[in-house]
């Protein structure tokens, strides 16, 4: 392959090329979102109705009040703290919305049933749909629906929903922009020289594996 | 009724199919001055400049959820895959075969994998090994010099490792393991379980023009740059640039021609965009469609000459069919990788460690209830977040809501790993493809149906693969998060499923056995090759495009000294 040196220095220069080129990437990328994006309301059931929230989205699958319903809950199942904001802060209720428009079926069902049945105990137990109540009484009833091995077994249904609903919150918040950002997932990029694995996370790794003694211990690999 | 448009022009070779074996035939072909055309079914694809890489999931509808016609999702490069509207095939009862088809110029090579493993000299004797399978009539000295050639055309990484049947190559230098990786393989020391650096037709050193990969990890998206392998990124280019070949896209051959002399004499296709039936003149007629479609169109190129299909005079033609052995879906969670600094886990579009086949010996002295190996692929780590990430969360958090699982989910990023295999199937009599002779496709084209089983072999090879997988991810202190188990037949992938699928037109010694000979050349017609994966006579663990394009190589050299020598 020739002398490593003049082979690394081509690369380099190859690199700052394509840099050039890439930054052009993400414009173009908008383009196929749009127009499907655009095609889906074309294509909508509900596309004559215009059930549309704050900040101009147009609904798909839920109704307006399911949609605020949605937004509540998302919140308390990811808040906003110090590192990143809340999940409707991340559009989280917009890809639930558009996912179960997608999906359609049994979990369309699952998601909007839990909602009538959190606003139906909700009017029970404290006089109001649960969007209405009080924090503490939203608190109250998520407590009872949010921890599968400490919930009473007459609720299960309800826990199940709350299963669905919160795994449809968490991957919507962590693949959302926000979400990348917040954890953080550091790829997607070009790097143009490969290090392997950090000294730094070698060390802790190695420190995890002693502290909870586990009989191995990572080497970086040898310089080839 | 449609018009049959001829073409009186008289091409040296046509070539039916755009992919790895079709393109490097192209290559080897129109360098030798060849006048080429070659006939793709799909349509034309640009691997540069339709790539996706660098968008992000939250970019594309549904985060990039699979959607009719992109089977692995918005973002893969194929077009179609397990369904091609109008382009149906049947299943016979007892048989759950999946048969995927990309249609687009370059096949399947634009979104494959880029595992590159050459074949060991076991891979091509396995019945005089173990007396189990065929022989192939050639040896592994007989085809290591074009496993070279290819690599070093192609660009493979890889590390000199001596490790038994599992040759190594003419390789660039491997990328660094990950550190999930690099725990992955202290816990395969601790288990003599051999764990060395990939081998992947991506490049680290730049390449006849080509750069270095760039280590976005999304060689599915297609590249941007051309730095991991398909054929129109790296055999296509350099084919077209001799002035020697002439692509027609959207060309679905339907037969082969032959005269009265049992000579092929072109091919009669089907143009998708006029639905016009147009038949085109060749000395030499290559066929590299992908295996069962190879084999669809032989089955159905009849004529008094050929009654069973052309160059079926064995009856083997569609038989012998097989796929890889899969067992996926066993992850693993490992607390030591939770909550570790930041970092990026990227790398190539792979996994830059793997782990070979290891018990060659104990199965040779029928140590195991099994006769043949697997090697094990691994993913996990700080993944782009997409669809499905911590879906595990709950079993770990306890359910819950707010700040808790807020933090919960962040120190659990990337502490998970799961684990694959792809092991050898041992060709069977229930495993075959023929000519369904009820259904025609769009293009009266009638259809395959497909027979397919797995025996104990391959069955319980996945079942040592997942108890394998336990002790790798338990040695590592980690907790088995999803496996399969004997209900399921260990999680054995479907017929398939693992889009590895060869032998269906293949070479042998003895002609009543094997439609091709040792150069691919069909017995029964002279002027007629096949250089994809139809000629396979074993399914090695090792997945089969290197050899394809190696075999394909040797095939077409032949082919050019046959057209000088004026024997075909």
């Amino acid at each position: 392959m020739g002398d490593d040196r003049n082979t690394n220095h081509e690369g380099k220069l190859k690199r700052r090329d394509m840099l050039k080129a890439i930054t052009a990437v993400p414009a173009a990328a908008f383009i196929p979102l749009g127009s499907a994006i655009a095609a889906e309301r074309q294509t909508s059931k509900r596309a004559a109705e215009t059930r549309t929230v704050a900040g101009g989205y147009h609904l798909k699958a839920l109704t307006e009040h399911e949609y605020e319903t949605v937004k509540v809950l998302s919140d308390w199942i990811i808040p906003a703290d110090e590192r990143s904001g809340s999940a409707s802060q991340a559009g989280v209720p917009q890809f639930i919305d558009d996912w179960l428009n997608f999906q359609g079926g049994d979990l369309r069902a699952e998601i909007r049933g839990g909602l009538m049945w959190l606003d139906v105990e909700c009017k029970y137990q404290f006089g109001h749909e649960f969007a209405g109540c009080a924090q503490a009484e939203q608190k109250k009833i998520l407590d009872r629906i949010a921890y599968p091995e400490k919930a009473s077994p007459e609720d299960s249904n309800y826990v199940a929903f709350f299963n669905q609903l919160r795994a449809l919150v968490v991957e919507g918040f962590f693949s959302s922009e926000m979400g990348v950002k917040d954890l953080p997932f550091l790829g997607n990029k070009v790097v143009a020289d490969w290090e392997g694995c950090p000294e730094n996370v070698l060390v802790q790794i190695n420190k995890n594996l002693k502290d909870k003694g586990v009989g191995l211990s990572l080497q970086a690999p040898e310089e080839s | 009724m449609a018009q049959i448009k001829k073409s009186p022009k008289m091409y040296d070779a046509i070539i039916v199919g755009s992919g790895a074996g079709g393109g490097m035939a192209a290559y080897v072909l129109t360098q030798a001055g060849a006048k080429c055309l070659m006939l793709e079914a799909g349509g034309w694809y640009d691997t540069a400049k339709q790539s996706k890489m660098f968008e992000w999931n939250y970019q594309a509808p549904h985060r990039g959820a699979v959607a009719p016609n992109t089977t692995f999702g918005y973002f893969d490069a194929s077009v179609d895959g397990w369904h091609v509207p109008g382009e149906p095939y049947l299943n016979a009862p007892g048989t759950d075969w999946r048969w995927f088809r990309s249609r687009m110029l370059g096949g399947r090579t634009n979104h494959w994998g880029r595992i590159s493993l050459r074949m060991g000299p076991y891979d091509f004797k396995p019945y005089s090994r173990d007396g189990k399978g065929f022989d192939w009539p050639i040896t592994y000295e007989d085809i290591a010099p074009y496993y070279d050639k290819t690599e070093e055309l192609i660009g493979v990484f890889g590390s000199i490792e001596h490790v038994e049947n599992t040759p190594d190559g003419k390789f660039q230098p491997p990328p660094k393991p990950r550190c999930y990786e690099l725990l992955v393989q202290q816990a395969c020391r601790k288990l003599d379980i051999t764990c060395i650096p990939s081998r992947f037709s991506i490049l680290t050193r730049p390449l006849n023009g080509r750069p270095a990969c760039h280590y976005c990890s999304e060689c599915g998206r297609s590249c941007g740059t051309s730095s991991n392998f398909s054929s129109p990124t790296v055999l296509l280019p350099p084919a077209m640039k001799t002035g020697n070949l002439e692509i027609r896209c959207d060309a679905m051959a339907r037969e082969i021609l032959v005269g009265r002399d049992g000579l092929a004499t072109g091919v009669s296709y089907i143009d998708k965009k006029t639905r016009q039936e147009v038949q085109v003149r060749g000395k030499v007629v290559v066929v590299a469609a992908s295996s069962c479609e190879t084999a669809r169109l032989l089955l159905n190129s009849r004529s008094p000459q050929y009654p069973d299909g052309l160059a079926n005079s064995s009856g083997v033609v569609g038989r012998y069919l097989m796929d890889t052995v899969g067992a996926d879906g066993t992850t693993g969670f490992f607390p030591v990788l939770m909550d570790l600094p930041p970092h990026n886990d990227d790398g190539t579009g792979g996994f830059h460690l793997y782990m070979p086949w290891w018990n060659y010996g104990k199965q040779f002295r029928h140590e195991l209830p099994f006769s043949r190996g697997y090697h094990i692929e691994m993913g996990g780590g700080r993944h782009m977040p997409g669809l499905g990430i911590f879906s595990d969360s709950q079993r770990y958090l306890g359910g819950g809501y707010g700040m808790d699982l807020k933090r919960g989910c962040r120190k659990l990023y990337g502490a998970f790993i799961g684990f694959s295999s792809r092991g050898e199937m041992i060709p069977n009599d229930q495993s075959y493809c023929e000519i369904d002779r009820n259904v025609v496709d769009q293009w009266g084209i009638p259809v395959l149906k497909f027979h397919f089983k797995w025996t104990d072999d391959e069955i319980l090879q996945a079942r040592h693969a997942r108890e394998t997988f336990r002790e790798i991810i338990e040695t590592a202190g980690g907790e088995v998060v999803s496996t399969a188990g004997a209900k399921e037949n260990w999680g054995i992938s479907q017929g398939g499923a693992i889009i590895h699928e060869v032998g269906t037109v293949r070479m042998g010694a003895d002609r009543s056995t094997s439609p091709l000979n040792s150069h691919g050349q069909a017995w029964d017609c002279k002027n007629l090759f096949v250089t994809d994966g139809a000629p396979f006579v074993s399914n090695a663990d090792k997945n089969p495009t290197l050899t394809i394009l190696a075999l394909a190589w040797r095939t077409s050299e032949y082919i050019r000294d046959q057209i000088n020598k004026r024997n075909v």
